[in-house]
């Protein structure tokens, strides 16, 4: 199959020599198509110091269709999901800019070019996205407290892993509330 | 001899053409037999491409820059032959002949080329000169011979200019297959054999991947994704291409052409032609589609025009015309106001790309010619309450003109009409295109003796048509007859009496009449409240509106219609749905202006002469209708009974008041028919012989005071004109005395009835 050779042929170049930050593993041997990333905040990022769970689902048809991306640790980020799916707006992983040549690594880098520069103004957090632009004290200090909540152990990826950041939201999005009646 | 035999001889000739075959592989004898004459072909192709321009005959003369421009990478080879003579290399020189096919070399160049062996022979001392003049070929190749010019730029005969292009191609295309490339969607490397180039970027991709891809692409109709497949390709491309320069958008999708040249299958290709085209028709909101419902292709576009095989329109031609066009329209507005009254012919004309069916844009029939005048059709549904309002207000207030259909409302004054727009003469009655050298013919009688169901019309709706007509319509004789009808709805002077009924038959088509009558006359929904003030013979607002707001049941009477119209005339007339609600232009109406009377549900239209059984009905109902103004529309008995009980309740309110004692829980039972056909069985309408005489005083008097009509006599009228219709007038004229009054003995009847 002409996806599962592409994908082996990336796993191997990424494995080898993986993007800045990131380490690669196969959620399991037998299955080239999810990977699980372990990510650091990069440095200088109000994400620095927490470990982040990346879950790269690659499709049948990949690389005619884009890889699913999803963040497996809670992050506070305008640009995911602030719930147990994680689900990521990246551009050039939308279906109609894809681009069969982009390989995982360019993805990974991007999304980690993202923790460095969140995109306000293609959100999928449009709360954070405000909070991002208007009062950037504020929006720091409550993604720093989500990494001191859900990014500072070891990184799981088990659905297990899910359902517990998922019961963990209730009191996350109580928290950015909180933060958010401080700010104001 | 072959090499063997050179390689044994120590002849510096044989020694030389040993080497030059070992350094040149791609050497060659020309002649069998003749090992002292090597041929070669030196590529030209210069590391930097060359800039080529083919001067047309006429820029050479006055040195305009060149247009016809390409960018060169290989251009055809240089052919040498070269003669090692037996006196060579100590006594003479070998000859060189040089040559290209095609000519493109100037001759003066090949001599040039051709001298150099003997020179550079005399400069290395007459000795052996073979690769040393083979390597000074080659080197000059770089700037090719000394011909390019400072700028890099090559002049070459326009007339090789085919053969030259077509050369860099395939020398292109050989160099290309030779490489590897690394594909970048299977991250295999492939040889170029296996790749193809992408037309207007150069990424380059295994044909296996493209066509895996584009075919997926095309069947999923996802045709945005049929570009390039290196990432943020056409963005590079667009910064690279646009700085500071205004910006065309570049083209991003890819060429039929260059898709077949992948190669895709012709089917898949086809495919991709067809979606584009259509995905551009639909992204056009202008686009016109075919009427046929089984065919609903799309008008012929010069905008988009339909692919011919698997070529699609170029876009480059397509931006330059909307371009122009763009420039036209802007210079069209400018030079006249946008709102042209007509859309030129060939806006109107389209013609079906698939079917080829010509139609008209605006009313989407097949063509009717530039000269006929059409109006879109509409959905009902698509109209707001606004429109429809409008529209209804158009078709009962307006009349079309016949040669542009132009609808035309008259203010006042005769019914002989000039188009505003064609200059056309008609009459507003009937539309009728009327002779300019004698219009009033159309109102008289013709030579023949024949009329028109116009005939003695021409001053009908003299102070003009419509609910809210301003002009010249306030006030004037319709006053008091508004009055006089507001006062008509007197219930028990309104309830005709009709005998009663032989048989069944009779008693349906009685009950119909009836009910005719009984809408006619119930035209008052606010008759109760209005008739204590109608009684009193005054301008009645009331009553007035009352009667206005009554627009369903309009019977058109018409008289000396072609066959059929006679008595069937009130069914031409447009039928009226029953139950639709007045018209909203009336009904927000808040003050009815006094002719209003006749504009609601009867309009102030003169009952033409009616042909009925036992009556004069031409001498006597044109006057009553002069008399009158007014005009029945609806569908005659018929409809007239199904608007009716829109009606009833306000009747039989009436009389259940008049009645409460005796009748209230019978009358409880009645259907509506029923209790419209009570009313009129009940009323007698017989008027007295002498109300006639005064009707006929009052049409003497010009028709110009009402005021000697009294209400029972307008109902009267009112009655015979129903019962008219139905050719029921006879029962009038029998039953004449009966007349008013006996609510108990009308109710008894409506007893003994059912």
């Amino acid at each position: 199959m002409a996806s599962q050779k592409r994908i082996s042929k990336e796993l191997a170049d990424c494995s080898a020599s993986p993007p800045a930050g990131m380490s690669i593993t196969l959620a399991s041997d037998s299955d080239v198509h999810k990977w699980h990333i372990t990510l650091d905040g990069p440095v200088g990022s109000a994400y620095a110091g927490g470990r982040f769970g990346l879950i790269v689902s690659l499709p049948t048809d990949y690389p005619f269709k884009p890889p699913v991306v999803t963040f497996a640790t809670r992050i506070y980020h305008p640009n995911v999901t602030n719930d147990a799916t994680g689900a990521i707006c990246l551009g050039l992983l939308k279906p109609e800019q894809w681009k069969p040549s982009t390989r995982v690594q360019s993805v990974l880098e991007a999304v980690r070019a993202l923790l460095v520069e969140p995109n306000p103004d293609d959100p999928l957090e449009s709360r954070i996205a405000d909070e991002y632009r208007a009062n950037r004290a504020e929006f720091n200090r409550n993604a720093r407290a989500y990494v001191n909540k859900y990014a500072t152990g070891p990184v799981t990826f088990s659905s297990a892993a899910a359902a517990g950041s998922a019961a963990g939201s209730g009191s996350g999005s109580g928290d950015a509330t909180g933060g958010k009646a401080q700010g104001s | 001899m072959d090499s063997h035999d050179l390689a044994d001889s120590d002849n510096p000739r044989d020694v030389e053409l040993v080497s030059l075959s070992a350094i040149y592989p791609e050497i060659q004898q020309v002649r069998q037999g003749d090992p002292y004459t090597i041929a070669l072909d030196v590529p030209v192709s210069p590391d930097k491409a060359v800039i080529v321009y083919f001067p047309a005959a006429s820029d050479t003369a006055n040195g305009a820059p060149p247009v016809d421009r390409h960018e060169l990478a290989h251009l055809p080879s240089l052919h040498l032959e070269i003669t090692f003579g037996p006196d060579y290399p100590f006594e003479k020189p070998p000859s060189v002949a040089v040559s290209t096919n095609p000519p493109w070399l100037p001759a003066e160049t090949i001599k040039k080329l051709e001298d150099d062996g003997p020179r550079l022979w005399d400069e290395m001392g007459r000795d052996i000169v073979g690769f040393t003049y083979i390597d000074h070929i080659q080197q000059s190749v770089e700037n090719v011979f000394g011909l390019v010019d400072e700028n890099g730029a090559l002049e070459v005969d326009a007339q090789h200019k085919i053969a030259i292009l077509d050369y860099d191609i395939q020398a292109r295309r050989a160099a290309f297959e030779k490489e590897t490339f690394d594909c970048g969607v299977c991250l295999d490397p492939k040889k170029g054999s296996a790749c193809h180039r992408m037309m207007d970027c150069g990424h380059v991709f295994c044909t296996a991947c493209l066509q895996d891809f584009y075919n997926n692409a095309i069947k999923e109709g996802d045709l945005v994704s049929v570009r390039c497949l290196a990432p943020s390709c056409a963005r590079d491309r667009q910064k690279a291409a646009g700085v500071g320069k205004k910006q065309k958008k570049l083209k991003t999708y890819i060429s039929p052409s260059e898709l077949l040249q992948i190669p895709l299958d012709q089917e898949a290709v086809k495919r991709y032609v067809a979606l584009k085209y259509k995905t551009e028709l639909e992204s056009d909101k202008n686009t016109i589609y075919c009427p046929r419902q089984w065919c609903n292709g799309a008008a012929r576009s010069k905008k988009h025009k339909k692919p011919q095989g698997l070529d699609l329109a170029d876009d480059d031609e397509e931006d330059d015309e909307d371009g122009d066009s763009a420039s036209d329209n802007s210079g069209d507005a400018n030079r006249e106001p946008k709102s042209k009254p007509y859309k030129v012919a060939e806006e109107l004309l389209a013609i079906c790309d698939e079917c080829s069916f010509a139609f008209c844009t605006r009313c989407l029939q097949s063509w009717h010619g530039e000269f006929v005048r059409c109006t879109p059709r509409r959905d009902k549904e698509e109209l707001t309450a606004e429109e429809q309002a409008s529209l209804e207000y158009m078709k009962l207030h307006t009349s079309p003109c016949p040669t542009c259909a132009a609808p035309a409302q008259k203010t006042h004054g005769c019914n002989h009409m000039i188009c505003y727009r064609c200059q056309s003469h008609f009459c507003y009655l009937c539309s009728a295109w009327l002779d300019p050298g004698n219009p009033y013919q159309h109102f008289n009688e013709a030579p023949g003796g024949r009329i028109t169901s116009c005939y003695m019309r021409l001053w009908e709706l003299e102070n003009g048509d419509g609910a809210d007509v301003g002009l010249g319509f306030a006030g004037g004789p319709g006053e008091d007859r508004g009055a006089a009808l507001a006062a008509a709805a007197v219930p028990h002077e309104l309830v005709p009496e009709i005998e009663e009924p032989d048989d069944d038959e009779e008693a349906e088509r009685a009950a119909a009449a009836a009910a005719a009558a009984a809408a006619a006359i119930a035209a008052r929904p606010a008759a109760q409240q209005g008739a204590p003030q109608a009684r009193d013979g005054h301008d009645n607002d009331n009553g007035q509106i009352g009667i206005a707001r009554e627009g369903p049941l309009v019977l058109r009477i018409a008289g000396n219609q072609p066959a059929g119209a006679g008595r069937g005339g009130p069914r031409r007339a447009p039928p009226q749905r029953p139950g639709v609600p007045a018209p909203p232009l009336h009904a927000a109406e808040g003050i009815a202006l006094p002719n209003h009377v006749g504009h609601g549900l009867a309009r102030a239209v003169p009952a033409p002469p009616i042909r009925g059984r036992g009556v004069d009905a031409r001498a006597g109902a044109p006057r009553i209708g002069a008399f009158a103004r007014w005009r029945v529309r609806g569908g005659g008995p018929a409809a007239a009974g199904a608007a009716a009980p829109n009606r009833q309740n306000n009747h039989n309110h009436q009389q259940q008041q008049r009645n409460q004692a005796q009748n209230a829980q019978r009358r409880n039972n009645h259907n509506n028919l029923n209790g419209g056909a009570n009313n009129a069985a009940a009323a007698p309408g017989a008027p007295p012989r002498d109300l006639e005489l005064d009707l006929e005083a009052g049409v003497g008097g010009g028709g110009g005071g009402g005021g000697g009509l009294n209400a029972a006599q307008e109902a009267w009228i009112r009655q015979f004109v129903q019962l008219a219709m139905d050719d029921e007038e006879d029962l009038l004229l029998e039953d004449d005395d009966d007349d008013d009054d006996d609510d108990d003995d009308d109710v008894q009847r409506h007893g003994r009835w059912q």
